[in-house]
């Protein structure tokens, strides 16, 4: 459990970040690295997805949810391979299937380590969740045509755990039909990026943008605590690390996670 | 050696759970399901191995608790080929059926019940109230503004429960957060039974507004006091109408007999 204050296996370019030290630099990059790794899979399931739905568009008709299965293998391949990648799937836009108003293409890790499919109940008449257009892993690629990270959040339509679901959008001939995602379960983030964070000499965390903490190796500052104070959305979006009384805030480029940690 | 000490907890903790009791919460489980319309009618129920291993429990245990959804009208099974037991809702009157239900609840039961909730909701107000930033409000917003607009009381019911399970999750907590989706399953076939009256949705909507509003200022000692003052609200209504009940037997809940009695042939006109 040492700290060693030596910089870490250090890929990361300085000027991605400047003011950080080099070791900071090198846990955002590596916390990058490892939200990337799942960004892949996300942006394999999209182009599936893209691919599927522009060849039933070619056909003529409205896609259905046995086309959707032809995704399977693709996902069950990225659940399996992918280490943080405990769900995958694809959302469809409500109305975009003929058979359903509304659908998930959703596959899940069970505990025994076999894949299974989630089926929930889309029928409003029926059930006070058949909505998920509101959820931020839906909403945000829709509304900014953007990759996304959701969360921390607890995820009790899926899998009742607690939470960071990446996504993307899907577009087929310019029109958004869905998002494509991955959920890691926070408890898997924290075991992979937990340990970088203990190398650096000072209690760090890592925060989303409204400054909800996603990992920490400060007692002080648990998951799912918020920090108030710092304006993180905005060093998001500066993309240079920054000092905040006596934190420097430094962003984990290309991902929306900020790096917390105590400035000497 | 510790032979002596928490030797009386261990045998309580080691005691094999009642089977009886497992019976009525299995048929509890499945009649509220079937009631808040989250099994729909004609649905098939998995394979009893399946189900049984599902809900945690003997396929002895789980016949029986089928035996006791058939007598309710509420399980319908077929045998051989495409056989199977089926969600089969019953002719009679939802009301009826619902009250039938709470009847089946002593009000030591209904009061324990609501302790465990107000315990749930309150530990997830004030937890929400110290986690919370405005964007985690607009969930339970949207759930104030659908409970407005719902029309019929199973419909204000589920959105009620959602509103609970949306705090829970406000709070950050996956435990709480399943612990009351488990507990709505309970509550809210029950809560059907209060919400019809339009008086009352208000108020419940009037006190999910003030909860949302504690929580938002971070007032997490307020928030708490709130979130338990509406569930013991609803709770106490629930307990009124179980003692309004001309039928109030107390003892062990019956299997059969309350409302087992030729459900198909139930319905009459004009039920008030």
């Amino acid at each position: 459990m040492g700290r060693s204050p030596a910089p870490v296996g250090a890929t990361a370019t300085l000027d991605a970040t400047p003011g950080a030290t080099i070791a900071e630099a090198a846990v955002a990059a590596q916390v990058r690295c490892a939200l990337e790794a799942v960004f892949a899979a996300v942006a394999d399931t999209r182009a599936d997805t893209t691919a599927l739905l522009t060849r039933v568009a070619g056909q003529g008709r409205r896609p259905a949810t046995v086309d959707l299965a032809a995704l399977r293998p693709g996902l069950h391949l990225r659940l399996t391979r992918q280490e943080l990648v405990s769900g995958a799937g694809f959302v469809a836009a409500p109305g975009l299937l003929g058979d359903v108003p509304a659908w998930l293409e959703w596959w899940q890790q069970g505990s025994d380590g076999g894949v299974r499919p989630l089926l929930l109940d889309l029928d409003p008449a029926q059930s006070a969740y058949s909505d998920y257009t509101h959820w931020d892993w839906f909403a945000l690629p829709r509304d900014t045509g953007q990759r996304a990270v959701a969360g921390p959040y607890v995820d009790y339509l899926c899998s009742d755990e607690y939470s960071l679901t990446l996504s993307a959008p899907v577009h087929v001939e310019g029109r958004f039909v869905g998002v494509a995602a991955a959920d890691v379960y926070l408890r898997h983030f924290e075991g992979a990026v937990v340990p970088l964070l203990q190398r650096l000499p000072g209690a760090s965390y890592l925060v989303n943008a409204r400054g909800r903490v996603a990992a920490s190796a400060d007692p002080a500052h648990l998951a799912g605590s918020l920090t108030r104070g710092p304006d993180f959305a905005a060093v998001l979006a500066a993309a240079r690390s920054t000092r905040h009384e006596d934190l420097r805030l430094v962003p984990c480029d290309g991902v929306p996670l900020v790096l917390v940690t105590p400035a000497d | 050696m510790k032979q002596h000490r928490g030797d009386g907890v261990r045998r309580a903790v080691f005691t094999p759970v009642d089977n009886r009791a497992r019976v009525e919460t299995v048929v509890h489980r499945i009649g509220d399901a079937i009631e808040l319309g989250l099994l729909a009618d004609g649905e098939q129920l998995p394979g009893e191995m399946e189900l049984a291993g599902q809900l945690g429990v003997s396929t002895v245990t789980l016949r029986e608790a089928l035996m006791a959804l058939r007598q309710q009208g509420l399980v319908t099974t077929r045998r051989g080929r495409g056989g199977g037991s089926f969600v089969s809702l019953p002719e009679v009157p939802g009301e009826e059926r619902l009250l039938a239900r709470l009847s089946s609840w002593s009000t030591e039961e209904l009061r324990d019940l609501g302790d465990h909730w107000a315990a749930l909701s309150g530990a997830a107000a004030r937890l929400a109230a110290q986690r919370t930033e405005p964007d985690d409000l607009k969930a339970l917003r949207r759930t104030l503004d659908d409970l407005a607009s719902a029309e019929d009381a199973a419909a204000r019911s589920r959105v009620y429960g959602r509103f609970h399970v949306e705090l829970a999750a406000a709070a950050q907590s996956a435990r709480l957060t399943r612990e009351q989706v488990v507990l709505q399953t309970e509550v809210g076939a029950l809560m059907c039974l209060v919400l019809g009256d339009n008086e009352y949705r208000e108020e419940v909507a009037d006190r999910h507004r003030s909860v949302i509003s504690a929580v938002q200022d971070g007032a997490h000692d307020s928030a708490r006091a709130l979130a338990e003052r509406c569930v013991q609200d609803s709770t106490a209504r629930l307990i009124t109408l179980r003692l309004s009940m001309p039928r109030t037997v107390s003892g062990p809940r019956p299997l059969e007999g309350t409302h087992g009695q030729e459900p198909r042939s139930g319905r009459r006109d004009g039920d008030a």
